[in-house]
């Protein structure tokens, strides 16, 4: 896939504490020369290894791995295939090298080129909107024709000296009727574009919250903390059972109305995972056949946005998420952490899944969840000394489109481009419901056991399309003995390895068939 | 401009198709006053019927009109052989490359883009009668 960091860190550390090489691979039990290897970062180190190298030389695996780092060193590789680049070849090791000599430099240049992929997306946006706006269209069509009749008619004053007097009238009575036309024309325009708001974040809005969920592991202990606190409020009601107990505490103690809405077609769009808040008038509605698991989440994740704001405007204050869309959306996710924390709580969740071996069926019964609801709980498992499986997460659409990423050190979710069109998640549409597990072999000999699965949304009606989604959970080869997905798969065997890569341009497998674009790395030498 | 009727446009008749009354009525005292004879189509529907039952020197032919468009309208003219050498002016605020490109592929005589100078309209219908 690429080099690592951790080879660098390695050797660093291992200096700084004055323990020769010769040493360490001694008390490892490996060759100095297989050690040397490693702190080259030409072998991989993982697993128990990896585990004895950080106990050695007295460093958490987290800052061992340089996890920060590796993510900084993916994103400046994503850089570098960029078409923008094809002439320029930045050395085999560019990444690693500028992040080493200078960190703040390579984030200098990944905040340029996130800024330069923003402006590219608005004009697009803006370009497309210009192309296929209809209301806008419909204006500009609007004004051309009454701008044609202005100036067929004061053409006709000037030219026609001969024109009647009552003629003449009545084409200056046009001109003033169209003038006036134009003008309230102009105005509907310049009234459209500054009331116009997106209620779909724009992607680089995203990539700023993903970014900074990323950073932060998906790990926030203070909302877990805040979600133990809602949950014991939600149980002061009195109520024992959860549902009921929840809507008490919405309407009685928050004073949020809660109203079923009848279904139709119309209203598809405006019911965003089958409820809609109207903050306004300080309502949650449902239509009328959610399930009680969307609605026991939604009526959670309301409660937090209200009971855990101090909480959730103190994380968002941060400065990495510099714009009010981006605060806003990062809040909104926030908020649905507080609610998966309340209805999974961490220590038990924690022991269902190791009991049940990360089932997601058994666990999505134990928590009464949804199959996504589950995942993303899992991903949030990061709890110092009370860590589960380190999974990465990503939920993609039909058409490709990633609309939810969480990487892992080892496994990069490609933040620019496509990602390889071999990973199981894409093949899952054509088996609903049906959970794929798949050993993946990446070009640099690691290995990561996938699980994919679609999900759909039910349509309102039989008229709307259904929404389809796709989630892949990944994680580690060396951590699928503790996941109910690797029983009965072969981890030694090569026969059903399914070789992918992270994308076309950062992979080295030169004989795919589905290969879309040149490997950067190959890109110099004329291939 | 061509301030009086000549014997060249005597008694020949343009076909307005266009809902937007405003511009009908320049329209109409522009070609008028060159000596056209002029009628009037406001409605999609009613455009090749109306060809049909008086076959004019030229048409012209707007767009965006209620019930047929411009493009339909023009495609039923020029595979009507009875119809198809009536010459056709296509008069439209769609001035994208891909209508320009339709209406060609559909035979169009002439394409001109709105807001459009009186001269220019004229100027071309002249040439149009003239075929």
């Amino acid at each position: 896939m690429k080099p690592t960091v951790i080879g660098i860190r390695i050797r660093e550390q291992r200096k700084r504490i004055g323990l020769t090489q010769a040493a360490m691979a001694r008390e490892l039990g490996i060759s100095p020369a297989y050690l040397n290897l490693i702190e080259s970062n030409k072998r991989s180190v993982g697993g128990g290894l990896l585990k004895r190298v950080a106990s050695i030389l007295d460093v958490n695996l987290q800052t061992l791995s340089g996890a920060a780092e590796q993510r900084l060193s993916d994103d400046l590789r994503a850089l570098s295939a960029d078409p923008l680049f094809d002439n320029v070849d930045p050395g085999e090791n560019f990444a690693e090298e500028i992040i080493a000599k200078h960190p703040e430099w390579a984030r200098m240049m990944l905040i340029l080129y996130q800024a330069y992929l923003d402006r590219s997306r608005a004009l697009s946006v803006m370009s497309d909107r210009l192309n296929r706006d209809t209301q806008l269209q419909t204006s500009v069509h609007r004004m051309l024709t009454h701008l044609t009749s202005i100036r067929s008619v004061s053409e006709i004053l000037n030219d026609a000296e001969e024109i009647e007097i009552n003629q003449r009238q009545r084409f200056h009575q046009l001109l003033q009727t169209e003038s006036v036309e134009l003008t309230n024309v102009a105005q509907e325009l310049v009234s459209y574009f500054s009331t116009q708001k997106s209620t779909n974040p724009t992607a680089a809005v995203a990539e700023k919250v993903d970014e900074f969920i990323i950073s932060r592991q998906n790990y926030f202990p203070e909302l877990e903390r805040a979600s133990e606190e809602l949950l014991k409020e939600i149980h002061n009601t009195g109520n024992n059972e959860l549902d009921g107990a929840l809507q008490e505490f919405l309407t009685e103690k928050l004073k949020i109305d809660i109203r079923n809405e009848t279904i139709s077609k119309d209203k598809g769009a405006r019911y965003k995972n089958q409820s809609r808040m109207d903050k306004d008038n300080n309502t949650l509605f449902f239509l009328e056949n959610a399930p009680v698991i969307t609605r026991r989440f939604q009526m959670m994740r309301v409660a937090s946005e209200v009971v855990c704001k101090q909480a959730l405007e103190k994380i968002v204050s941060d400065p990495r998420l510099s714009s009010f869309a981006a605060r806003h959306q990062a809040k909104r996710a926030l908020a649905s952490y507080i609610a998966s924390a309340a209805l999974m709580p961490y220590d038990f969740f924690m022991e269902t899944a190791e009991t049940h071996r990360y089932d997601i069926d058994v666990l999505q019964q134990k928590f009464n969840a949804g199959y996504e609801q589950v995942c993303h709980r899992l991903v949030t498992l990061r709890k110092p000394g009370a860590e589960g499986v380190p999974f990465a997460f990503m939920r993609a659409d039909p058409s490709g489109y990633v609309s939810k990423r969480f990487p892992l050190t080892r496994f990069p979710l490609p933040r620019y481009g496509h990602v390889c069109p071999l990973w199981p998640i894409f093949s899952t549409f054509q088996f609903p419901g049906k959970i794929a597990r798949n050993i993946a072999e990446f070009p640099n000999g690691d290995r990561f056991l996938m699980i994919s699965r679609s999900v759909r949304k039910p349509p309102i009606t039989f008229h709307d399309p259904p929404v389809s989604l796709a989630i892949m959970l990944v994680c580690d080869i060396i951590h699928g003995d503790r996941l109910v997905y690797s029983e009965g798969l072969d981890f030694k065997s090569q026969k059903n390895l399914l070789r992918v890569g992270p994308s076309c341009n950062q992979c080295a497998y030169a004989e795919c068939q589905h290969r879309q674009e040149s490997p950067w790395t190959l890109m110099d030498n004329g291939h | 401009m061509a301030t009086q009727p000549s014997n060249a446009t005597l008694n020949k008749t343009v076909l307005i198709v266009e809902d937007e009354l405003h511009i009908i009525e320049s329209l109409r005292f522009i070609l008028q006053r060159a000596g056209y004879l002029v009628h009037e189509v406001h409605d999609g529907n009613d455009a090749v019927n109306s060809v049909r039952a008086h076959i004019p020197d030229v048409i012209v032919l707007d767009l965006m009109l209620p019930n047929k468009n411009g493009f339909e309208i023009l495609k039923e003219l020029k595979s009507d052989l009875a119809l198809s050498n009536t010459p056709v002016l296509m008069l439209t605020a769609k001035g994208q490359q891909q209508d320009r490109a339709n209406a060609e592929q559909l035979k169009v005589d002439a394409f001109i883009t709105k807001p459009f100078s009186n001269q220019e309209v004229l100027s071309c219908i002249d040439h149009l009668s003239k075929r």
